[in-house]
């Protein structure tokens, strides 16, 4: 305890400013993690609809693809069973006064928040499938996750153009009544193709489906924390190098290995420690700021969700310190180690000691192979339980690999830049310097390149994916304009469109074809996806939809309509391993249809994925199905301003919007922007973390080469002099860094486009690296590393040169 | 008519180093002049004040009072920039443990001052100071890879390397073998003839004092005497 105080917490303390840049970088990497984790669950917590909690205990659910016939409810009430049935309708509704809200429809006297108010029943103006109705009886309940719309089922079935279907019945059993009689009942009564389910599986289904979009950010956090884990190696490193002496002595005094090993893994767990309450902390105040990004891009590609009040638990805190902890230790063991390895009065120096270091590149080049090599195995692998686990693995290899490969690197450049150094005596001595300190100036390398990579990889990995998205948002908005509700809806929302307007359409001068899409939701193998049917010899003869390699297009367009065949998109082949030629079992509506997929087709709107069907095979299953959105193409010739006037004249009155395929595609990379906004917040992290890092070493660097820069001063050495040698450092530390991340980068990306994301998404994505935001972004960092040189220039060039060459 | 001036002097001197707990006066009222190609001896006990009073007189730290002057100016007047410029001038610095830095060749060693100073030609002036102290065919060894003896000779040639007018030695032979020693104060002899350097050492041995004009010995930081051979 007393060797802890004097040689960990002492020299700790006297190095303040450096033991708060190692606290701060650990912080950070955990900070990151917390508030993923936090703004994760705050975001995706409210599944749960609102109703649920107001209405009471559910027991079961019933749901059907495409909606449950209403005269079921009253089959069911027939029911010999003690269980009441409670007809349940959703949808979105704006009210005057509160954005989009939930919408439920339910039997408002039989259901028990019905006490009717004493005014009688209420009227509620409010906008439903982007019409402006009156509701009656509705009113406006407003509970702790916020306001909810109820009206009774009736009015709201005619709000949502939903006529004759439910879309759930709540079932909630008796008193004294067993859960399995009734169930079994229910499903004896009911069509094999209704769904009859626990409560709870809708979030769970909700959970599973997002669980790859938040496993993928919550791995781009721990990149932070590898980072986080450079910086505390480097730290422990210096400190063992730094008293190897004083260890030596201890030895010889007779303190045994463990005892010094114990050491040096108490001071790591203390920074780690210290470091991860201080991202808590900070992680929560993060979460409250993403937390809204979050659920929009659940929303917007996932399904309905509210965020809820941010909550940090006890057993989050325990895991951010534990995480903290065992980050440090890991980070801290191989020097830790060496300094275990220190012989009593052992008088090697630093100099030895660096010179070892310098001797060892060439194994680090064997190791960077191998790991290379690993990584190259890893990426090979399938994933495992829906997890791309190969390729974090081989994420893992490549960092190590580039970590290995970094002191060769370090050497190699002094080497090749030697002869241009030679002139300049600054560049001189810092070349020099960082070969002299290897060990100490690759760790820094490779913690600002694994930064770099990060930001380098997932730039590469959105850019080509925007890339990628712009394309195929080319190719499939072929239609002049496009047709749904003015109500913003989310994803997992097909609000219908008036009766009548698709018809509307139909018949304006210089409209070619008008085809209509019936858009619903799926449930399959515990997940949700959208089942949807389109005019498809439309699509075949306007429409450019891209099939996935070595399908025949046109026949599998022809081969559709009037059967039970289906054509997929890549996500949903990909999620449930299904291929062209697979019989498909899919419930719809009473209905158990077994389709046979005709192909599949690239689309990047939705990794849930879409079973599409012509028209006239779902209206046959679900024949008063209405029609969700339309796509309008022109024909040739004809005046698409004149058009468009005519088309939103006509429609008006349907509470439609129409919009220019243009427009839609700018929405489109909109929403994809607007997802990948919390990955570059996630990347500024990163890089915080990396220049803080860089700071800390280069102060390293200088306070261990105090008696060098003392002496250059007594050799004539300006102050200007010795600030420009410490930049210099700081420059030739980002430029090997943005080599070395630049590959590391470059492989990473690869990982995330072809494996990652593949296998957590299902999208093919090609490989379309932004350059000039690489650029950019390179030079970025580059001047941030040698800003971050500044302070510790400052600090070397203000060093007092008579008191710093005298100490030995 | 005034006497010329001497290439440095010491008047009056004090210093005093203020202390965290308290002030202590290392050095109390010294006067002291050197001239061109003179060598002095400063001997006395350890923590007598010869380092101080070395640092002192190669600018490298100012007295608390008193002035030292070299060529009549004072150092405490000059500013940073002119230090510098003095430094890569005038002054040169021999140390007790050589300070050679480990990563630079013999050669980039002594070749050091010229490139932190600008100077033209660097590696030939360098290669010439080497050839003095008679260590050419060590200009691409790395100071580890030479003796004691060898590296105090390059640390002399890199002193010596912009010809400068002050020759500060700091216990030069403390850390050597009589032979080598004796080695290394001829090259000081040298320089003082040859260059024309003041030569000022501050030394515990006999045998380097024997080679000064003028040996001063200190006490408690007080000049005890001043000895002319
Ligand atoms: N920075 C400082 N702060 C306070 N006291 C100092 C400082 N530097 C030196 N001293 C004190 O000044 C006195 C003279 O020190 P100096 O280094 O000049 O002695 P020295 O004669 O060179 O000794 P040695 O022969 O051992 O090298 C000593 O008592 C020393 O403790
Ligand atoms: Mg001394």
């Amino acid at each position: 305890m007393k060797l802890l105080r004097s040689l960990i917490l002492r020299p700790l303390r006297r190095d303040p400013l450096r033991t708060a840049l190692t606290i701060l970088s650990v912080a950070l990497g955990i900070a990151v993690i917390v508030a993923i984790d936090l703004a994760g669950d705050a975001a995706t917590g409210s599944f749960r609809a609102s109703m649920e909690t107001l209405a009471g205990k559910t027991d079961l659910e019933i749901l059907a693809n495409g909606g449950i016939d209403e005269p079921w409810i009253g089959a069911l009430d027939a029911l010999p069973v003690r269980a009441t049935f409670s007809p349940v309708m959703e949808g979105q509704a704006v009210v005057d006064g509160a954005g989009p809200i939930p919408f439920y429809g339910v039997d408002l006297v039989a259901a028990a928040l019905e006490a009717p108010e004493p005014g009688g029943s209420q009227t509620v103006t409010a906008t439903v499938s982007g019409r402006r109705q009156e509701l009656k009886p509705a009113r406006l309940v407003h509970s702790d996750s916020g306001d909810i719309l109820v009206a009774d089922i009736a009015a709201a079935q005619q709000a949502l153009g939903r006529f004759g279907k439910l879309d759930r019945i709540d079932v909630t059993i008796g008193h004294g009544e067993d859960l399995a009689r009734v169930e079994q009942a229910i499903r004896a009564m009911l069509p094999p193709a209704y769904l009859v389910e626990r409560p709870g599986v809708r979030s769970d289904e909700n959970q599973r489906m997002l669980r790859a979009f938040r496993w993928n950010l919550r791995v781009l956090g721990y990149i932070s924390l590898v980072v986080g884990a450079f910086l505390i190696y480097n730290t422990i490193s210096i400190s063992v190098v730094r008293r190897r002496g004083e260890i030596g002595v201890l030895r010889a005094l007779g303190a045994g290995r463990a005892a010094v090993l114990g050491l040096f893994l108490a001071e790591a767990l203390l920074l780690g420690v210290a470091g991860a309450a201080l991202g808590i902390a900070l992680g929560r105040l993060l979460a409250g700021v993403t937390v809204r990004t979050i659920s929009e891009t659940v929303n917007a590609l996932y399904t309905t969700s509210r965020p809820t009040p941010v909550e940090l638990t006890w057993s989050e805190a325990w895991m951010g310190l534990l995480t903290g902890a065992v980050v440090a230790l890991a980070s801290a063991f191989a020097p830790a180690r060496e300094a275990m390895m220190v012989a009593p009065v052992e008088a090697m120096g630093r100099g030895a000691h660096e010179h070892r270091a310098r001797l060892r590149w060439r194994r680090g080049l064997v190791w960077a192979g191998l790991f290379a090599a690993a990584a190259l195995a890893a990426s090979q692998a399938r994933p495992l339980d829906g997890y791309p686990v190969g390729g974090y693995v081989a994420a893992l290899f490549s960092i190590g690999a580039a970590a290995f490969a970094a002191p060769a690197l370090v050497l190699a450049a002094n080497y090749f830049t030697r002869a241009v150094t030679r002139r300049r005596v600054a560049a001189l001595l810092a070349g020099r310097s960082l070969t002299a300190s290897l060990s100490r100036s690759s760790v820094v390398v490779a913690a600002l390149a694994t930064a770099i990579a990060m930001m380098a990889s997932v730039g590469i990995m959105v850019g080509s994916f925007r890339e990628t998205v712009a394309l195929w948002l080319d190719v499939q908005l072929r239609a002049d304009f496009y047709v749904r509700t003015s109500a913003r809806s989310a994803a997992g929302q097909f609000p219908a469109l008036a009766d009548g307007a698709v018809a509307a359409l139909q018949f304006i001068p210089g409209v070619a074809a008008v085809d209509a899409f019936h858009g619903t939701e799926l449930h399959f193998r515990g997940e949700r996806s959208t089942l949807g049917s389109g005019n498809l010899e439309i699509v075949r003869r306007y429409g450019r939809l891209r099939f996935i390699a070595g399908e025949n297009r046109d026949a599998i367009l022809r081969s559709l309509p009037g059967r039970d065949r289906a054509i997929i998109s890549e996500p949903f082949a990909l999620r449930n391993s299904i291929h062209a030629g697979d019989r498909l079992t899919i419930p719809i509506g009473a209905h158990t249809v077994v389709l046979t997929v005709a192909g599949i087709y690239y689309d990047y709107s939705s990794s849930q994925g879409y079973v599409i069907l012509d028209n006239s095979t779902l209206l046959r299953y679900l024949p008063n199905q209405p029609a969700t959105n339309a796509a309008v193409y022109l024909a040739p010739g004809a005046d698409r301003a004149v058009v468009l006037r005519a088309l939103r004249l006509r429609t008006a009155a349907y509470g439609v919007s129409v919009a220019p395929n243009s427009e839609l595609r700018r929405a489109s990379i909109e929403i994809f922007d607007r997802t990948f906004a919390i990955t570059w917040a996630l990347e500024a992290v990163a890089i915080l973390v990396a220049m803080l890092g860089a700071a800390n070493s280069l102060l390293a660097l200088v306070l261990d080469r105090r008696r060098e820069l003392g002496l250059l001063r007594y050799l004539g050495a300006s102050a200007a002099q010795i600030r420009g040698m410490i930049l210099t450092e700081a420059a030739f530390l980002g430029l090997l860094a943005a080599i070395l991340g630049l590959a590391l980068g470059g492989a990473l990306s690869l990982l995330l486009v072809f494996v990652v994301n593949k296998q957590s998404f299902g999208w093919t994505i090609q490989f379309h690296p932004p350059r000039e935001l690489l650029a950019g972004a390179l030079a970025l960092v580059w001047c941030v590393t040698v800003l971050a040189g500044l302070y510790p220039a400052r600090v070397a060039s203000r060093l007092n040169p008579i008191d710093v060459i005298h100490e030995e | 008519m005034r006497p010329p001036l001497a290439r440095l002097e010491l008047r009056n001197v004090s210093k005093t180093y203020a202390d965290a707990s308290q002030p202590v006066e290392v050095l109390h009222g010294i006067s002291l002049t050197a001239e061109a190609g003179s060598i002095t001896a400063l001997v006395g006990r350890s923590g007598c004040g010869k380092t101080t009073l070395l640092n002192l007189a190669g600018a490298m730290d100012f007295p608390t009072t008193g002035e030292v002057l070299i060529d009549g100016r004072s150092t405490a007047s000059l500013n940073d920039r002119e230090l510098t410029a003095l430094r890569r001038t005038r002054v040169g610095f021999v140390f007790q443990f050589f300070q050679l830095l480990p990563t630079l060749t013999v050669l980039e060693n002594v070749e050091l001052p010229l490139l932190l100073a600008g100077a033209a030609k660097p590696a030939e002036t360098a290669r010439d100071r080497l050839r003095w102290v008679e260590l050419e065919d060590k200009a691409a060894s790395l100071p580890h890879q030479l003796s004691g003896g060898q590296m105090q000779r390059v640390a002399i040639a890199r002193a010596l390397a912009h010809s400068p007018d002050i020759l500060i030695a700091d216990e030069p032979t403390g850390n050597l073998d009589t032979a080598s020693g004796d080695q290394v104060l001829d090259l000081l002899r040298d320089a003082a003839r040859n260059f024309g350097s003041t030569v000022l050492i501050a030394t515990h041995s006999a045998e380097a004092a024997s080679i000064a004009g003028t040996r001063v010995q200190l006490r408690d930081g007080r000049i005890q005497s001043i000895d002319r051979a």
